[in-house]
C-alpha cells in the first residue's frame, strides 16, 4: 500500500453542514463504518513511510523545507524502507482536519511532529510507538533533563524533541526611545509592566501585546504566569487552578486590557507574530518565543530590538514555557519500527553528522535552543549563542523554563475559557478559576490515560 | 423516442453532477451522522456503542447552549438586515442606468471573494487603532474601539461583514423575481391610478412572494452553517473573544477535531438538522412556501 495521500480538506466554499459532516464524509469515502476499527492489517515491512509536518517541501524552499528535504534523502540513499515527505501547512496542521480524519479512517501517516499540547491526545489514542529499542542510551543521556520525560510514559519514550522555544518579552528600542525610555526602564514585575506600557501607549501604539486568540497557543503563553506565583493546573492528581496564583496571573493578563495598554486583538498570525506587531510599531512590548529571532532576521532586518525574562509578580519568581514540537511515530502505521528508526536517527544520532544536522535545525535555519548538550556544545563552538537575544535565551531565560505541560482537552479547555473570560470580558479572576478547578476536577475523577503533567 | 421524454432526459442529464455531489458530500453523511451518533468514537477509529449517551451529554453541556445562544442571536438579526439590504438593493438597481453594470457587480464583488480573503480583508480593516475604520472613528473618540476584540460587539460585527458578503447574492435573486414580474401588470396598475407605492405593495410585493420565502430560508440555513459561520470566525476570531462568536458549527468543529469526541459531534449535528427542519417546516408553514394566494 503506497502513502495514499489523504485528501486536504481545505477551506472551501462547500460547506452545508460542515464542521460535523466533514467527518462523515471522510468516513463514507474512507474506510467503511465501524470496520475502521483495527484496520491495522499492515506488517511490518512496507517499504514506503509518510512523514507529515508542516516545513517541507515547502514552496518557499526556505532553509527550514531544506533541511527537511535533505534529512530525508540522507536517510533514504542508505536505507531499504524509505521515508516521503507531505508537507501540510502550518495553518491546516494545527487547527485543520487532515491529521484527525487520517487517522479516524486508520490512515494516519507512520511519522509525523506534534507539541505536548497533543500528546495525551494520541497516547491515549494508542498511536504513539514506544521508540525505545531504537534510542541508544548514549542518546538518551544527551537529552537535558525533563525534555523526555515530558514526552514519556511509565519510563517509555514516545518522542523525540526537536528543539527548545522559550518565551521572552520582546522590546522595541525606538518605542522606549520616542516615550523618553531608557533601558533602566525595562519592567522587572507586572506593576512596572503596566506602568511601563502606559507611557509606551498612545494613539498609533500599544504598550505591551499578549496573545488573545483561544487555543493552544495562547494557553502556552499564559502559563508561565501562572507558574511564577507557584501555582499550577494539576496537583497530586487533583486540580489545583483554583489558586491564588492563577488568580493574579488572570488578574494581570485582564488588567493590560483594562488599562487599555494592550490590544484586544493582534496584527498578521497574532500574538506570536513578532514582525507583524512589534515590527510594525503596533505594540512597544510583546511577549513571544525564541523563534521570533529568525522571523526578525529574515524579515526586519534592521528593525532594532531587545528581549527581557517575561516580568514577575511581586515575590514571584521567574519561569517561562519551553515548547517545542517532537518527532513520534504511528504505532498503527506500516512499519513502526523503522519509522521508529528513522526518528532517533534523524534526531538523536550522537556521531558527528548526527549532532551537525541537530545543531542546523537548532541554530542555523531556526533560532531555539538545542535539546541535546551535544549538539549545545557544538552550537557554543560556533558562537551561536554568543551574544544578543539568544545569549540571554540561553543564559538567563531558558535555566527557568519548565517543559510545556501535557494537557488533555479537557483540561486545555477550561483553563482557555478563564483566560479569554478574564482577558477580554472583564470577569472575576477568582470565579473564573474556581469554574474552571471544577471541570478539571469533574474530568480528572473519570480519566483513565497517562499521567497528566 | 419522444421530445417529451428526450427533454426529461437531456434535464436528468444536467441535474446530475449536482445530485451526486449532494449524495456522496451531504445525503450519505447526514445518514451516517445519525448512525455515528450512537457511539463514543475516539477520533483513532475505535467505536464503542453508547446507544443514547451522546445525546444525554446535551443536556448539562453549557458551551453547546451557548453556541445555539449566539447561532440564534446571528440568524434573528442577520436573516432580515440581509432582506431588507439586499432588497434595497436589487430595487435600486433594477431599472436600467447609465452604468448599471458597474453598480450591480460592484454589489456583487465581495461575493465571488473566498470567505477565507474576506476574513483577512475585513482583520485589515477592523485592526485595533490602526484600522481604516479606527481612523475613521478616530475624530469622534472611538479610536480605540476593538471591533472584534470586544465580546459585545465581536458578533454584530460578523452580521455587518455577512450581510457585506452576502448582499450581492441575494440581491442577484430577487433581481430574477422581479424580472418575473409581468410589466403589463404594473402598467394596468398605473392606468388604474395606482402610485409607486401602491404598485409596489400591490403588485410587485406579492409576486415576489416565492423569491422572498427562497431568500429567507436559503439565508437562515446560511446563517446556521454556512460560510460565515464556520470559515469567518474559524479565520477572524476562532470563536472568541471570551465565546462571544463562537456558533454552533464552529463548537460542533471542535468537538470533532479539537476533542475528538466525532461521535458527540455527530449526534450534535442531527440536532441541527433537526432544529433547520423545524425552522424551515415553520417557514413553509406560515408563508405556504411563498405560494400565491390563489394556488
Amino acid at each position: 500500500m503506497a502513502a495514499s495521500p489523504f485528501p486536504a480538506r481545505q477551506l472551501s466554499r462547500r460547506s452545508v453542514l460542515r464542521g460535523g459532516l466533514g467527518a462523515f464524509a471522510a468516513t463514507a469515502a474512507g474506510v467503511p463504518l465501524l470496520s475502521a476499527c483495527g484496520s491495522n492489517e499492515s506488517g511490518g515491512n512496507a517499504k514506503e513511510m509518510s512523514f507529515w509536518n508542516f516545513y517541507g517541501p515547502s514552496d518557499d524552499q526556505g532553509p527550514q523545507s531544506k533541511w527537511f528535504v535533505d534529512t530525508v534523502a540522507e536517510w533514504n540513499k542508505n536505507n531499504d524502507v524509505k521515508v516521503k515527505l507531505r508537507y501540510i501547512p502550518g495553518k491546516d496542521y494545527l487547527n485543520g482536519t487532515t491529521l484527525q480524519t487520517a487517522f479516524q479512517s486508520g490512515q494516519g501517516p507512520d511519522i509525523f511532529l506534534i507539541s505536548p499540547g497533543d500528546f495525551l491526545r494520541y497516547y491515549n489514542g494508542g498511536v504513539l510507538q514506544d521508540l525505545g529499542s531504537a534510542l541508544s542510551d548514549e542518546s538518551k543521556k544527551d537529552y537535558l533533563p525533563g525534555l523526555l520525560e515530558a514526552r514519556s510514559v511509565d519510563g517509555k519514550v514516545y518522542g523525540l524533541p526537536m528543539e527548545i522555544e522559550p518565551l521572552a518579552m520582546y522590546y522595541s528600542e525606538a518605542a522606549f526611545e520616542s516615550a523618553g525610555l531608557s533601558e533602566a526602564d525595562l519592567p522587572k514585575t507586572w506593576d512596572q509592566t503596566i506602568a511601563v506600557a502606559q507611557k509606551l501607549t498612545n494613539s498609533k501604539r500599544y504598550g505591551v501585546m499578549f496573545e488573545t486568540l483561544p487555543g493552544y497557543y495562547q494557553n502556552f503563553t499564559w502559563y508561565p504566569f501562572m507558574w511564577q506565583g507557584d501555582g499550577n493546573a494539576i496537583k497530586d492528581g487533583k486540580s489545583a487552578f483554583d489558586s491564588p496564583a492563577s488568580v493574579q496571573a488572570l488578574k494581570f493578563w485582564g488588567d493590560t486590557i483594562k488599562n487599555k495598554v494592550a490590544p484586544r486583538k493582534a496584527l498578521g498570525d497574532g500574538g506570536g507574530d513578532v514582525v507583524s506587531n512589534l515590527g510594525s510599531g503596533a505594540a512597544a512590548m510583546q511577549q513571544s518565543g525564541i523563534w521570533a529571532v529568525a522571523d526578525m532576521r529574515t524579515k526586519a532586518k534592521t528593525f532594532k530590538y531587545g528581549i527581557i525574562p517575561l516580568p514577575t509578580p511581586d515575590g514571584g519568581s521567574a519561569a517561562t514555557d519551553l515548547g517545542g514540537w517532537a518527532f513520534v511515530a504511528n504505532s498503527k502505521g506500516k512499519n513502526p519500527e523503522a519509522a521508529a528508526k528513522f526518528i532517533a536517527w534523524a534526531l538523536g544520532s550522537t556521531d558527528a553528522a548526527g549532532v551537525e544536522r541537530q545543531r542546523q535545525w537548532n541554530t542555523v535555519v531556526k533560532t531555539n535552543l538545542p535539546p541535546r548538550k551535544s549538539v549545545q556544545q557544538a552550537a557554543d563552538a560556533k558562537g551561536a549563542f554568543a551574544d544578543g537575544a539568544l545569549k540571554k535565551f540561553v543564559s538567563e531565560i531558558a535555566p527557568t523554563g519548565k517543559p510545556e505541560p501535557r494537557f488533555p482537552p479537557e483540561v486545555y479547555q477550561p483553563i482557555a475559557d478563564a483566560i479569554q473570560a478574564c482577558q477580554l470580558n472583564a470577569a472575576d479572576p477568582a470565579k473564573a478559576a474556581a469554574d474552571a478547578a471544577e471541570k478539571i476536577d469533574t474530568f480528572l475523577k473519570t480519566y483513565q490515560g497517562a499521567p497528566i503533567s | 423516442m419522444t421530445r417529451k421524454r428526450r427533454e426529461a432526459l437531456a434535464a436528468y442529464a444536467f441535474l446530475a453532477p449536482d445530485t451526486i455531489g449532494l449524495l456522496i458530500f451531504v445525503a450519505i453523511p447526514m445518514v451516517l451522522a445519525f448512525g455515528v451518533a450512537f457511539f463514543k468514537v475516539d477520533g483513532f477509529g475505535n467505536y464503542q456503542y453508547v446507544g443514547l449517551a451522546n445525546y444525554k451529554l446535551m443536556a448539562g453541556d453549557d458551551q453547546l447552549w451557548a453556541s445555539l445562544k449566539v447561532t440564534a442571536i446571528y440568524v434573528v438579526t442577520f436573516v432580515p438586515i440581509a432582506f431588507v439590504v439586499s432588497f434595497a438593493l436589487a430595487m435600486l438597481v433594477r431599472n436600467h442606468f447609465k452604468g448599471i453594470g458597474w453598480v450591480r457587480s460592484a454589489f456583487f464583488l465581495p461575493n465571488v471573494v473566498s470567505l477565507v480573503v474576506v476574513g483577512l480583508i475585513w482583520q485589515f480593516l477592523l485592526v485595533d487603532k490602526r484600522g481604516a475604520l479606527s481612523k475613521i472613528l478616530a475624530p469622534f473618540g472611538l479610536g480605540d474601539v476593538s471591533f472584534l476584540g470586544t465580546p459585545s460587539l465581536a458578533l454584530g460585527t460578523y452580521v455587518v461583514i455577512s450581510v457585506w458578503f452576502l448582499m450581492g447574492y441575494q440581491m442577484l435573486v430577487f433581481l430574477a423575481g422581479l424580472k418575473d414580474v409581468p410589466k403589463e401588470l404594473e402598467d394596468a396598475a398605473q392606468i388604474d391610478g395606482a402610485g409607486s407605492w401602491q404598485r409596489f405593495r400591490y403588485v410587485i410585493w406579492p409576486l415576489l412572494r416565492p423569491t422572498s420565502f427562497f431568500v429567507v430560508v436559503n439565508s437562515t440555513i446560511g446563517a446556521v452553517t454556512g460560510l460565515q459561520a464556520f470559515d469567518l470566525v474559524f479565520v477572524l476570531t476562532k470563536g472568541g473573544p471570551a465565546r462571544a462568536t463562537s456558533t454552533v458549527v464552529l463548537y460542533i468543529y471542535e468537538q470533532a477535531f479539537t476533542f475528538n469526541n466525532m461521535g458527540y459531534a455527530a449526534a450534535l449535528t442531527t440536532v441541527v438538522v433537526a432544529i433547520l427542519v423545524v425552522c424551515t417546516g415553520l417557514m413553509f408553514g406560515v408563508t405556504r412556501g411563498g405560494r400565491f394566494d390563489e394556488d
